[in-house]
Formats: C-alpha cells, sequence, structure tokens
C-alpha cells in the first residue's frame, strides 16, 4: 500500500513536470525569430513591389507622381493582406 | 581591409575572364562555391546510397533522414498529388541548405547572401508554379486573384491587391534568405573584429558572444533552407489545389 501511494506521488510530480516543459518545445527563440522575420519580410516585399509597379506605369503613362502613390498604398494593403494570410497560416499549425 | 565587415561578400574571378556575346561569365569564387555545394551533395548521396543495408551506417542515416524530412514536408504541406516535385524541392532544399552551411566555414564565401543568386532560385519557384497553375486549371487558375464573397463595387481593388500580392512571392523568398545570410555574416564579423580591436583585456565578451552567434548562425542556415523549401511547398499546393 505504501509503495502504491509513493508511487502516485512521484507520477503527480513527473506530470508536472512534463506540463511545465511543454509550451517550451513549440515556443523556442530561433522559430519565433524565423517567424517574425517571415512575417516582417512578407510585408516589405508587397510594398516594395507595389511601388515599382507604380513606378513603371508612371513612366509608361507619363503620370508622374500620381500612380506611383495610389500602388504605394496597395502595395501597403497587400502587404496587411499578405502579414493576415501568414498568421492565419501559423494559427492553423497550433 | 581585412576587419571591413563586408569585404567578405567581394565576388572575384579566379582564372581567365571569359566573355560570350557581351556577357561576362567569367568562373568566380561564388561560382567555385556553389560548385564545391553541389559536389557535396553528389558525394553525401553517393556515400550514402552505396551500399544500402538494412543497419544504416552514418552517412546512409544522415541520406535516408534527409529523403524522408523532404518527403514528409511534401506530404504534409501540398498534399500527395505534389509527389511528382519531390526531386526538384529535395535539389532546392539541398542546394539552399549546403550553401548556407559550407558558408559557415572559415575562409569560405556564403553564395546565398547575394541576392541575385536567390532572387533566381526565388524566380525559378515563381516561374514553375505559375505554369503549374495554369497547365493544371488553364484559365481557371486565375481564380486565385478572386476571393469568395466580395463585393462587385470591390473587386477591381482587390484583384490588383491580389496580383500585388501574388508578385511579392519571389520578392519575399529571395530577400528572408538574403537578408537573414548577409546580416548574421556581417554580425560574426564585426564581432570578431570587436575581439581583435580589444585585445587580450577586453576581447573575451565579444569573443563569447562570437561563439554564441556561429551557433544562431548554424540554426539560422538550415532553418532559412526549411522554410525556402517549405514556402515553395505552399505555393506549389496553392497551384495545384485552387481551392483548400
Amino acid at each position: 500500500m505504501k509503495d502504491i501511494k509513493e508511487i502516485s506521488t512521484r507520477l503527480k510530480i513527473a506530470k508536472k513536470k512534463i506540463k511545465k516543459n511543454e509550451p517550451n518545445i513549440n515556443g523556442s527563440n530561433a522559430a519565433s525569430l524565423g517567424k517574425a522575420l517571415k512575417i516582417s519580410t512578407e510585408f516589405v516585399a508587397s510594398v516594395i513591389v507595389g511601388s515599382t509597379i507604380g513606378f513603371l506605369l508612371d513612366i509608361w503613362f507619363g503620370t508622374k507622381p500620381l500612380l506611383i502613390i495610389c500602388f504605394f498604398f496597395m502595395g501597403v494593403a497587400a502587404g496587411i493582406l499578405n502579414v493576415f494570410k501568414a498568421a492565419k497560416k501559423m494559427n492553423e499549425k497550433l | 581591409m581585412a576587419l571591413n565587415p563586408m569585404h567578405q561578400f567581394e565576388v572575384y574571378k579566379i582564372g581567365p575572364e571569359i566573355n560570350l556575346n557581351g556577357v561576362n561569365l567569367s568562373f568566380t569564387n561564388a561560382s567555385l562555391f556553389m560548385a564545391i555545394s553541389s559536389i557535396l551533395i553528389l558525394f553525401l548521396l553517393f556515400l550514402g546510397t552505396k551500399k544500402k543495408s538494412l543497419i544504416p551506417s552514418k552517412i546512409q542515416l544522415i541520406t535516408e533522414m534527409s529523403y524522408t524530412f523532404v518527403a514528409k514536408m511534401i506530404n504534409d504541406t501540398a498534399g500527395t498529388n505534389a509527389k511528382v516535385f519531390f526531386p526538384f524541392i529535395f535539389t532546392l532544399f539541398m542546394f539552399v541548405l549546403f550553401c548556407n552551411m559550407v558558408g559557415m566555414l572559415p575562409y569560405s564565401f556564403t553564395v546565398t547572401s547575394h541576392i541575385i543568386v536567390t532572387f533566381v532560385l526565388a524566380a525559378i519557384v515563381f516561374v514553375g508554379v505559375t505554369i503549374i497553375g495554369f497547365i493544371k486549371h488553364g484559365f481557371k487558375y486565375l481564380e486565385l486573384f478572386v476571393p469568395k464573397g466580395v463585393p462587385v463595387l470591390l473587386l477591381p481593388l482587390i484583384i490588383i491587391i491580389e496580383i500585388i500580392s501574388y508578385l511579392s512571392r519571389p520578392i519575399s523568398l529571395s530577400v528572408r534568405l538574403f537578408a537573414n545570410m548577409m546580416a548574421g555574416h556581417t554580425m560574426m564579423k564585426v564581432f570578431g573584429g570587436f575581439v581583435i580591436s580589444l585585445g587580450l583585456l577586453g576581447g573575451w565578451l565579444p569573443l563569447g558572444f562570437s561563439v554564441a552567434l556561429t551557433g544562431l548562425e548554424i540554426l539560422v542556415a538550415f532553418l532559412q533552407a526549411y522554410v525556402f523549401a517549405i514556402l515553395t511547398c505552399i505555393y506549389l499546393n496553392d497551384a495545384l489545389n485552387l481551392h483548400h
């Protein structure tokens, strides 16, 4: 009888230890760093692409500052959309 | 000169200059390290598959692990349909991984720290995925730019935004790999420079940082190769299964 009690308390302690360690497995520092870099580049790339398209169209149509401003904001919108999609995908994984 | 942290990224030609119709095709140190990485991959895979024993040797184990790693990644993210593209993604993953890892050796050159290299890799993926999408779905592939349940009034704006978001894929893919590799290697060189300039008295702290950074960089080298491959899989998934 005494042995069983001892084993059960030991089990409890072991289970607690496992619970304590669990969140560390998913959220290691490097993985979070990777995710952060992923999202930031996603945003920046869209802004760059949008502005480049606006710049090229401006040269093409001769409407110098107008289209680049429009497409810059569209690039920002696309960037937010990309970040949103990436974050959604990360949520699915968890 | 040697203390300049950007000096390590200099491309110089080895051997004679080769000009083909005005295109400079000289063999540079970048080409040399790409060739070294490719040969190392071939060597590893050749050694790993030479003696197929039931109880694997260490090299066979590494080879089989990299195989199952990539196969599982494709299966999880792009589905069984994408099994056909295993050779391409495996090649891409191994090439980026080995370029990153060879760059970690002292006196070597990191090919992936040049944006033109990563951009070409990303552009191949981008063009390939787009072509696959059009072959698989025809003009229905363009539905990718039209999300469901959007009011007609907003549709022109949304389509432009979606197209920009689609076009930004190769940029974000290439910039991520390039920026990570370049920033990491610059940091390592800067801390290495601190060790020299602070001398025997104050140099121990940056030396410790250098050691820690080296470990971090090896992790980043692996992580970035993994991210590059897994994003290729995700784009492939978008092209193969339009509505998932």
